[in-house]
């Protein structure tokens, strides 16, 4: 059962929540770097490497407009915030491990920044009591 | 903001290469001709899938360990994408080096690869290969430059679809189905590229032109079919004796043509009596005949002969090999511009 966090609101909402405005934030920097047709086939490829072990990373729908989270939304809800996190952060290490194979720091360079504070945030939301 | 401007002048003449390229040898060589105006690297590469090829325009100084290096890379990050093999060993790698960094920053001969960008070369979900920028020094790419190589990732990218879904006819269109050579309408097409680097940039350019003496007896005497197994013959002792970066293509009937960039008089007159000898040498099985055959050949030459234009240029290697067969065949003759 997922936990309810300050002002009524589901855990699992705001990990989805938080994951959907950092996957946002991901895809608005690299697209402008390597453009939107290459990062739809990376993020495709993560997907479906990680979606192995976290199949609810499958109901990501990412076409050249960015990525929607609606059908997660839909289906997933119900999951442990906790396993939705480890899902997602899955998918963003793999994505930044992408990025790095491709470019070296490049990438990461303009998304590290971004993207750590936002997974401890997450780290943090689930481990509230 | 005028750098900007000049830089996207750039990759816009870039684009228009690769879009007027027939194959990928001629992508590769457009675009690394240009790349140096946009950023600084020690080699670039273009590995294409469905050839199991990968092109590497390459620095001169490059050492072969740091080749070696970015093949083996472009292959590990070829398979980190999914795609097949780690093994350097199935692709072929086709290097073609230049002059891009001045005299006094030629490579340390244990140069290693120190930075690099590879982009996927994607249409669609399909990957079809990939393209890398290299450097031996460390941090050498920036995010503009990534913004930059990745426009230029996807021109090629749809160019070479194009290429592949357009094989068959592409072959069509530039090759002539006797020979293998190509045709004279990519010869047409190839001087353009070639007469515009060398009369823009300066570089020599050479033309030799071909034509088998006595060949009307040969088909007169044997028939067409043995005399198209000569036409076969020699086009062959044509393409082995010339260099990975020049283009052979038959002309029309007996007549072949031979583009050398960046030939002076002399290495032109060394591979077109290389040619020479080579036929003279050699002897050809006509059905239970064999018989020995020449060719004559005319070189002309670029600055040398001062022509203005590519046709200036293909006018005079046909005076010269007129001159050749005036003068009793059988012999190379260069244009002269004082003729009588």
């Amino acid at each position: 059962m997922t936990k309810e966090a300050k002002g009524g609101k589901w855990t699992s909402d705001l990990v989805l929540d938080l994951y959907s405005n950092l996957l946002a934030e991901v895809w608005e920097i690299v697209s402008a770097l390597i453009g939107e047709a290459i990062l739809e086939l990376l993020f495709n490829l993560s997907i479906k490497k990680m979606g192995e072990k976290y199949p609810f990373l499958n109901s990501l729908v990412v076409s050249e407009e960015g990525i929607s989270l609606v059908g997660t939304r839909e289906k997933y809800r119900n999951l442990p915030p906790v396993d939705l996190h480890r899902g997602f952060q899955s998918l963003i290490n793999h994505l930044l491990n992408l990025f790095s194979a491709l470019t070296e720091g490049v990438i990461g360079r303009e998304v590290f920044p971004k993207v750590f504070p936002r997974v401890r945030e997450a780290e943090r939301l689930v481990s509230q009591k | 903001m005028r750098l900007i401007f000049k830089n996207l002048n750039i990759l816009r003449s870039i684009i228009n290469t690769i879009n007027t390229s027939f194959e990928i040898k001629e992508i590769v060589e457009s675009a690394g001709n240009n790349l140096p105006n946009l950023f600084e690297f020690s080699s670039f590469g273009v590995l294409w899938k469905a050839e199991s090829s990968l092109y590497l325009f390459q620095e001169e100084s490059c050492p072969p360990s740091f080749t070696q290096e970015v093949a083996g890379n472009m292959a590990r990050v070829f398979s980190v994408l999914g795609e097949e093999p780690d093994d350097l060993s199935r692709i072929t790698l086709q290097v073609e080096k230049r002059k891009l960094r001045p005299s006094h920053m030629v490579m340390d001969p244990k140069a290693t690869l120190k930075s690099y960008l590879v982009l996927p070369l994607a249409v669609g979900e399909e990957i079809i290969g990939s393209i890398s920028l290299n450097s031996d020094q460390p941090n050498a790419f920036d995010a503009q430059d990534l913004q930059f190589f990745s426009v230029i990732g996807y021109q090629m990218a749809a160019t070479l679809k194009h290429f592949q879904r357009f094989s068959t006819v592409k072959t069509m269109a530039i090759y002539d189905p006797l020979t293998t050579l190509y045709n004279r309408r990519y010869f047409e097409e190839r001087m353009i590229v070639e007469a515009q680097k060398s009369f823009y940039g300066g570089s020599f350019l050479s033309l030799v032109m071909v034509d088998i003496d006595h060949f009307k007896k040969v088909n007169d005497t044997f028939g067409h079919t043995e005399g198209d197994k000569v036409l076969q013959e020699i086009a062959s002792l044509l393409k082995a004796s010339v260099r990975k970066k020049d283009t052979v293509a038959r002309y029309g009937g007996e007549e072949f043509i031979l583009i050398l960039p960046e030939a002076g008089l002399e290495e032109a007159g060394m591979i077109a009596e290389r040619i020479r000898r080579l036929v003279e040498n050699t002897l050809f099985e006509l059905g239970q005949a064999r018989i020995h055959l020449t060719v004559s050949l005319g070189i002309s030459n670029f600055p040398g002969h001062h022509a203005r234009s590519k046709e200036d240029l293909v006018k005079m290697a046909d005076q010269a090999l007129y001159d050749a067969k005036r003068g009793g065949r059988n012999r190379v003759c260069v244009f002269h511009s004082i003729q009588g």
